[in-house]
């Protein structure tokens, strides 16, 4: 694990300084905000390149930076030709989610009476047991949301992808702060 | 029945509410007025997956009418009750297609109701690993229909599990795990007529094969929690679930907040100035002559034909390896004293800032 963050290091700098590149070449006049999104917009992307379409979340990454009209370019640019992501099976992926969380609702709706039975009596050994599935149900869906394409996944794969994500966040990090520390020591 | 005897007084009289609760709720879905059909009912009757099953078992006890039981009922019954549901759906389970009538009919109520009480007092005194006891010949027989059953089941009773998809395992697996909470469920989906499946190895579990499905689902998460208590600091000591969901979620949340955080402080630290610097630095790495590199002096003549020797920037980043922190060393030392810079220690993006901020100063000198 040590040598595959070495070499996802050394991905993530390359590109994000390209990403970086390609950002300035534009030479507009950017105020800290903008300067600011730019840099993690670039960071993000280079992190979930350099993940090489590995890993689902770096596909959901890159598809909904790919969405904003105006990071596409950008997004193109820095990813390359030979880049293996593929828009296509994500958004399809994306759709076929869409699909499923629908039709749980249809089922959902449909079973509303037995539900308000269950309710009405829950024996009181399950109580604690119904206490902690809700709380494992609220916590699963915060993750969720964090982590990138996480609400079409199903749990074991979103702890999967929430596992890879903090490695790779954890790189991001490491980078992002020595380059802050280095900067600071020169000025 | 002297089974019973020693038993806790408190566990009978709970299994006696509990049959008298069930019956209770059997009258709500069904108009079945014969006080042995209800507990045949609330004990072990199979909510068939083809109707000539049910209207079989019907009409093998008092010659009743012929009762369709409503598909949309029977998802009311899956839903309804824990422990009913995974009793029934477990009955579902075992019934292969098209079963044999003669199954059903051989029971006689009297049968069930003696297994009913003489099981589960044997069921509660076992421990919760030892129910493979209770698996009789006749059961194993039918284990092999299991699996055939497990696929029907999964299309059938998708509200009671939104995880488990399909997934076919042998009853013998299912025994693979305990659940604490299902020990009401375990008293009634246990009892059941002899020449059933007990597909449950364990007492204490759920019967439905989604339930089993969902068991080894729950297991694989656990697997992975393993690995997260090395990964996220500080969760070595929490091991429930919930909490250590809890723990990755601030743990991801936090490092989310300093990436935000990072990208701010580098944006205001570095006017866009320095990304041109980056963008000329770019250009100069490949033209070894320019001005502005002669301005630096003497100290950066002797790595500037170093650096440049390597031809590509993955030269550049395997100095990565000694770690980004003794980058920041090379770039303090190379301010206070101007010595050859080791460019083993450096980052393209470390040279970047040190072009930019060098030349300066080297002027000044």
């Amino acid at each position: 694990m040590h040598t595959s963050s070495k070499q996802l290091k050394k991905e993530f700098i390359k590109k994000w300084v390209k990403g970086l590149e390609i950002c300035c070449s534009s030479n507009k006049k950017m105020d800290v905000m903008e300067r600011k999104k730019k840099i993690k917009l670039c960071a993000d992307i280079a992190l979930a390149s350099a993940k090489n379409a590995t890993t689902s979340w770096s596909n959901a990454l890159i598809y909904n930076a790919k969405k904003d009209d105006e990071n596409a370019i950008l997004v193109d640019n820095l990813l390359g030709p030979e880049s293996r992501f593929n828009s296509q099976r994500t958004a399809h992926q994306m759709i076929t989610f869409h699909k499923r969380v629908r039709s749980k609702r249809i089922l959902k709706k449909s079973c509303t009476v037995s539900q308000r039975m269950k309710k009405a009596s829950p024996p009181a050994s399950n109580l604690a047991t119904c206490i902690a599935k809700r709380l494992v149900k609220k916590r699963t869906q915060v993750l969720k949301k964090l982590v990138p394409g996480g609400e079409a996944m199903d749990e074991y794969s979103l702890i999967k992808e929430a596992l890879d994500y903090i490695l790779s966040l954890r790189v991001q990090v490491d980078v992002m702060r020595s380059l802050a520390n280095a900067t600071e020591v020169l000025d | 029945m002297s089974h019973e005897l020693r038993n806790d007084p408190s566990l009978l009289e709970r299994q006696q509410a509990r049959m008298k609760w069930q019956q209770q709720k059997q009258q709500s879905f069904f108009n079945a007025s014969d006080h042995t059909m209800q507990n045949m009912f609330s004990t072990s009757m199979p909510l068939a997956q083809t109707n000539e099953t049910f209207t079989g078992l019907l009409s093998g006890h008092n010659g009743l009418d012929i009762v369709k039981p409503d598909p949309g009922l029977m998802e009311d019954w899956a839903g309804f009750g824990d422990h009913l549901s995974y009793g029934y759906m477990n009955q579902n389970s075992i019934m292969p297609l098209g079963a044999d009538q003669s199954f059903v009919h051989g029971n006689s109520v009297s049968v069930s109701t003696s297994v009913t009480v003489s099981v589960s007092p044997k069921k509660r005194k076992a421990d919760k690993g030892q129910s493979l006891e209770v698996v009789t010949e006749k059961e194993k027989k039918l284990k092999g229909c299991a699996e055939e059953g497990d696929s029907k089941i999964t299309h059938q009773n998708s509200n009671n599990s939104d995880k488990a998809t399909g997934d076919n395992k042998s009853s013998n697996s299912k025994g693979a795990s305990t659940n604490t909470s299902s020990k009401d469920k375990s008293k009634v989906s246990e009892v059941q007529k002899p020449d059933y499946i007990h597909v449950r190895a364990r007492r204490g579990q759920a019967t439905d094969s989604h339930s089993l499905a969902e068991r080894v689902r729950r297991e694989k998460i656990s697997e992975r929690m393993k690995y997260l208590q090395d990964l996220v600091p500080g969760c070595n000591k929490i091991t429930g679930k919930a909490g250590m969901l809890d723990e990755i979620i601030n743990y991801v949340q936090s490092l989310q907040k300093q990436v935000e955080f990072l990208s701010m402080k580098l944006a205001t630290v570095n006017p866009e100035l320095d990304f041109n610097i980056d963008n000329v630095f770019a250009k100069e790495m490949f033209q070894p002559s320019t001005s502005e590199f002669q301005g630096l002096g003497c100290t950066s003549e002797t790595p500037n034909p170093a650096y440049f020797q390597l031809n590509s920037l993955d030269q550049v980043y395997c100095g990565l390896d000694m770690g980004i922190n003794s980058a920041e060393m090379a770039l303090r030392r190379s301010l206070t004293a101007p010595m050859s810079i080791p460019e083993t220690f450096m980052d393209s993006s470390c040279f970047n800032v040190i072009s930019s901020n060098l030349s300066p100063s080297f002027f000044q000198l």
